[in-house]
């Protein structure tokens, strides 16, 4: 069992086990694209976006885990940032297209089209 | 490496959980959404036991599967929920679950990073813009569920193309993993090499070397570390301070680690991270302003409601 505050770095992990995270990381993936693609609610698409970064971040950290390196942790970090940032300017849209229609229908937009 | 589970299992497997997900979702009126989402708890908790036995000798630990578990079904209950207060509630789970699996695989920094920034700033966000864009119901009026929220658009197909990405996603599972090999950690001797300080404060907090001492550094300013231990230089000369016998808390912490690859290997990313987060500050401040409309008269009365508030 390992313990919080490590003596050490623990042992390397083996690749059933890395597979048991990238299994649960895929079908978190797979549950917010699903999220996404489903609800019409434009703040629950954004939520399911948050989802899918969540599943890349577990993939990422089990893959640096995996291979004893603190990359994929770095890496994390940065997509929190990029998360931070596309939850301030999502929600900036939302609130601005949700004055325009009263409304938080992405079917509501339908008429914009490129 | 071999198989760990079935093909057939695993494409099973997947179909069953996209039937689940499928009944789950709102459709509006009556649904058999109680039902889908039991038989989709069901297939995760089937998926997890046969992952389980499955694992042979190298065990996850069982909160590997008490985390996923919950964190899986809370994200089931965002995609389904009805109320978007709730789906961000649930969301929070997730972000606590995935935070626990962070630790499990001995990421701790990043775990309470995590739920820091995601539960604790950009969920109140969230929460913030949910109270904003609903209406309020009127006054004796039995709040309604708005008609986007309680029926899912296409959820057959999207069904169908998530779970056909899953068990494409998940086929390493019977093919194995055979062309990643894994890591080796790098030692704890190299990585304290190169935080002199961090080790002569050590030495110096449990009395092994007297002031006046040093560790001595090499050419590029690491500690010099040799077979027989660290090198100490000082006015008495030099001396070695062997491994077995330096304090016991003198390791490299998760959060040491972290910090000494994202400072010394990747400098440059940091100040593209806060460029992106400035341009996404001025970005929402742009997009949200609003021009607030309003004749002479009502500036007239708002000016003089705020002389009389600052008067008081």
């Amino acid at each position: 069992m390992m313990t919080l505050a490590q003596a050490g770095y623990p042992a390397a992990m083996g690749g059933a086990t890395l597979g048991h995270y990238l299994v649960v990381s895929a079908i978190l993936f797979t549950l917010g694209l699903i999220g996404f693609l489903t609800r019409r609610n434009l703040i629950i698409m954004f939520l399911c976006t948050e989802l899918m970064f969540q599943a890349s971040g577990l993939a990422l950290i089990a893959f640096g885990r995996y291979h004893m390196s603190f990359t994929g942790q770095t890496f994390v970090i940065f997509v929190l940032t990029v998360a931070a940032a596309e939850a301030a300017m999502a929600l900036a849209l939302v609130v601005l297209l949700f004055r325009r229609r009263e409304s938080l229908d992405a079917e509501a937009w339908q008429d914009m089209k490129g | 490496m071999g198989q760990f589970i079935q093909p057939f299992l695993m494409f099973g497997l997947c179909v069953l959980g996209g039937g689940g997900v499928l009944l789950a979702l709102p459709r509006g009126g009556k649904s058999p959404q109680v039902l889908g989402a039991l038989g989709a708890g069901l297939v995760l908790g089937l998926a997890l036991l046969v992952l389980g036995l499955k694992a042979g000798e190298q065990h996850p630990v069982p909160y590997f599967y008490i985390f996923s578990f919950i964190g899986l079904g809370a994200a089931l209950r965002v995609i389904t929920h009805p109320r978007p207060v709730y789906a961000a509630l649930y969301f929070v789970l997730t972000v606590i679950s995935t935070g626990g699996l962070f630790l499990l695989l001995s990421a701790e920094f990043m775990a309470f990073a995590l739920i820091i920034v995601y539960a604790g700033a950009i969920l109140i966000t969230y929460l913030f813009v949910i109270m904003l864009a609903t209406q309020a119901p009127e006054e004796g009026e039995i709040e309604a569920l708005a008609d986007y929220d309680t029926s899912a658009r296409e959820p057959v197909g999207a069904t169908v193309t998530g779970f056909l990405l899953l068990a494409l996603l998940t086929s390493f599972m019977f093919k194995g993993l055979p062309n990643v090999p894994p890591g080796q950690a790098a030692s704890t001797e190299a990585l304290l090499s190169g935080m002199p300080r961090l080790v002569e404060q050590s030495l110096a907090e449990h009395g092994l070397i007297k002031s006046g001492e040093h560790v001595a550094l090499d050419a590029g300013k690491h500690a010099v570390m040799t077979d027989a231990g660290v090198k100490i230089e000082g006015a008495a000369g030099e001396r070695y301070i062997a491994k077995s016998e330096w304090p016991k808390d003198l390791e490299v912490t998760n959060i040491q680690r972290v910090g000494f690859d994202l400072l010394r290997d990747h400098p440059g990313t940091i100040e593209i991270a806060g460029v992106i987060l400035l341009m996404a500050m001025l970005g929402a401040v742009v997009l949200s302003r609003k021009q607030v409309q309003m004749d002479e008269e009502a500036k007239r009365l708002q000016a003089l409601k705020l002389g009389e508030g600052g008067g008081a």
